[in-house]
């Protein structure tokens, strides 16, 4: 085949992309163009009064700040578990190493509502952390660690580390050993080869992984809902309610698209970081 | 005096009579989209199934179609097709489908039965869809640790039960409820303002384990979760038969409030005849009376025989229906907004 005619290679994934992508995204911008009437009711418009609405609403700014600053707490928890595990992968020579990465990233193949079910078995007042806490004497009566803001922190970071171990994997690609063993044979330390020229070298692969750990949080919906106890506010428990509670679609459309515009604009700094690491 | 032509042509129509009726009588198959899970299966048995063996010529699938938002949303989608001919949901997101013109008005004509509602339940429809189950909001809790036992609403404030509330929060309708519920056992009236039970509701606030219950409260107070829920009193009266009493319903003597689900019928559905048979049918007396037998949702049929036994397990006793708050859910529904940010801003931060 013609190198001219790759690009028609790409045309099934194209369709598909259409329809199931493109084409309901069309649908949710114009639906957001609605209005709802007093009585809940969706009128068929053209009108701007939902985004009025929405963007008067200080609660949608409070749902903002809730959602990034969740979406931060969980990525720098979930970063900071996963680039050891990552980097140990990347640099064993064992013979295991295929199932030792298997295993980080097996929580990918249990459901998201098992995962959260395991968590409140773990995090209740009788669950294994509690009991013991209390075991060794540190605590006498449970520590509140589900249905609030720690609970769904914990359950996240959780649940986004096996992708941003793979992330990390993948970007790892530029960490030469030699440039570390070289550092060490001028007499850096350990920590210091580690600061000086690991760090550095694994930073396109940091931000790589934070991106997507953050654009996954940040969509998260399963683990705000069942482990926050209705206490935990973030833009994805809001367009559910809206959409399923309230049968609101044009805000629940409207406050989609505010969403999708928001981590646009984080995966688009992210990429610009990125590529200037890189260089 | 007939002639012999005549009296063999009367003769060959009256042969043909059961035929001709059953040509007529409705056939074929209709879709009904209603609730999942335990509503579904006592609705087949003591409804669907009955209603197939009085007419045999008619097959009705059951669609479960998740919480009423849902179930319209699934009709908005399918406006320009529809696969559903009958849906059974909430009476606040009815009235959004009746308002869109997803739904048919249903006439005495059609559906004889609804002559025999109650005149509330068929004037909660207007023309539309009638109610066709009373459920309420009770309060449910575990009768293996709470001691003394549960006897009102103020009891939720019991200085012995903090830690181990759930509460369901608006927008979920059982937040509304018990709102109205508060606010008149404050000695207010929800119609004017919300302000007591706020004040008393933010009170209870730290003492409360979720305002989100998963799945539901009463399997968080199965597995000793929580030791007090909210819930609907149907789903609880089968929660109480299925854990040998373990759960407690009560039904508060300060008042508590319907809970309304109607029957309606899908505007363009490509069988109305069988779907509006089907409508007839459950809201007929034997339909309302197995159904209300089995899980105890209020009958909206006021000639219903119900079961002694049963009827005092709903609220459809006279002492009980005196109790219940009256509230107009289309009403509830123009501030429910203002009632869930109150509830985000003033009840639930109040941690």
């Amino acid at each position: 085949m013609t190198s001219a005619r790759w690009p028609l290679l790409a045309i099934p994934a194209a369709l598909l992309l259409a329809v199931i992508y493109v084409w309901p995204s069309l649908d949710l911008f114009r639906t957001a163009f609605n209005e709802t009437g007093a009585t809940g009711a969706m009128i068929e418009a053209f009108s701007l009064k939902v985004w009025r609405d929405l963007l008067a609403d200080p609660f949608t700014y409070e749902l903002t700040v809730n959602s990034l600053w969740l979406s931060v707490t969980a990525t720098s928890i979930a970063l900071c578990v996963a680039y050891p595990i990552a980097l140990f992968l990347f640099r064993t020579d064992t013979r295991f190493r295929g199932l030792l990465a298997v295993m980080a990233i097996m929580p990918m193949l249990v459901s998201g509502v098992v995962r959260i079910f395991g968590w409140l078995t773990i995090l209740g007042d009788q669950g294994m952390v509690n009991s013991a806490a209390r075991w060794l004497g540190l605590i006498s009566t449970p520590m509140r660690l589900l249905f609030n803001w720690t609970g769904v922190t914990i359950g996240l970071a959780e649940s986004i580390l096996p992708y941003m171990i793979l992330a990390l994997l993948a970007g790892f690609g530029r960490l030469d050993r030699a440039l570390e063993e070289a550092a060490r044979s001028l007499g850096a330390s350990p920590l210091r080869t580690f600061v000086r020229v690991t760090l550095p070298l694994s930073l396109p692969a940091i931000v790589l992984a934070a991106g997507l750990g953050f654009v996954l949080s940040m969509s998260a919906y399963i683990t705000p809902k069942l482990l926050g106890g209705g206490r935990v506010f973030v833009l994805a428990t809001e367009i559910f309610e809206q959409a399923t509670t309230n049968a609101n679609w044009p805000m629940a459309s409207a406050m989609a698209l505010y969403t999708l515009v928001l981590m646009l604009a984080f995966l688009g700094l992210s990429s610009v970081l990125s590529r200037r690491l890189a260089q | 005096m007939l002639r012999r032509r005549q009296f063999l042509q009367l003769g060959g129509a009256m042969l043909a009579m059961p035929s001709l009726a059953r040509a007529q009588a409705p056939r074929g198959q209709i879709t009904l989209m209603a609730y999942t899970g335990i509503f579904q299966d006592n609705y087949m048995a003591t409804v669907v199934e009955p209603f197939q063996k009085a007419f045999p010529d008619i097959k009705v699938n059951y669609a479960p179609g998740g919480t009423s938002a849902a179930m319209l949303g699934n009709i908005r989608a399918q406006k320009a097709d529809p696969q559903v001919d009958v849906v059974i949901m909430d009476v606040t997101t009815s009235s959004i489908g009746n308002a869109e013109g997803l739904f048919d008005k249903i006439t005495p004509t059609e559906a004889p039965s609804l002559n025999e509602l109650y005149s509330e339940a068929r004037a909660v429809g207007g023309d539309f869809g009638p109610a066709v189950t009373y459920d309420h909001l009770v309060i449910i809790y575990d009768t293996q640790t709470v001691k003394p036992p549960l006897a009102k609403l103020a009891d939720l404030w019991r200085e012995d039960l903090k830690g181990f509330l759930s509460i369901s929060a608006p927008p979920n309708i059982q937040g509304l409820a018990l709102t109205c519920m508060v606010e008149k056992m404050e000695g207010g009236d929800h119609r004017s303002s919300i302000n007591k039970a706020v004040k008393k509701l933010r009170e209870l606030s730290p003492g409360v384990k979720t305002f989100e219950p998963n799945p539901d409260g009463a399997t968080l107070l199965l597995n000793g979760v929580v030791k007090v829920a909210t819930g609907w009193n149907a789903r609880s009266q089968l929660y109480h038969d299925e854990s040998k009493g373990r759960i407690g319903v009560l039904l508060p003597p300060e008042g508590s409030v319907f809970q309304i689900n109607t029957i309606n019928l899908t505007a363009g559905s490509k069988n109305k005849a069988a779907a509006a048979a089907f409508v007839n049918y459950a809201l007929s007396q034997a339909a309302q009376k197995a159904f209300t037998e089995r899980l105890y949702y209020a009958p909206t049929n006021a000639k219903a025989q119900i079961e002694p036994k049963a009827l005092a397990r709903t609220a459809a006793t006279p002492e009980t229906r005196a109790r219940m708050i009256p509230v107009d859910w289309m009403e509830i529904v123009k501030i429910r907004d203002q009632w869930n940010n109150r509830w985000r801003r003033e009840i639930i931060a109040a941690n």
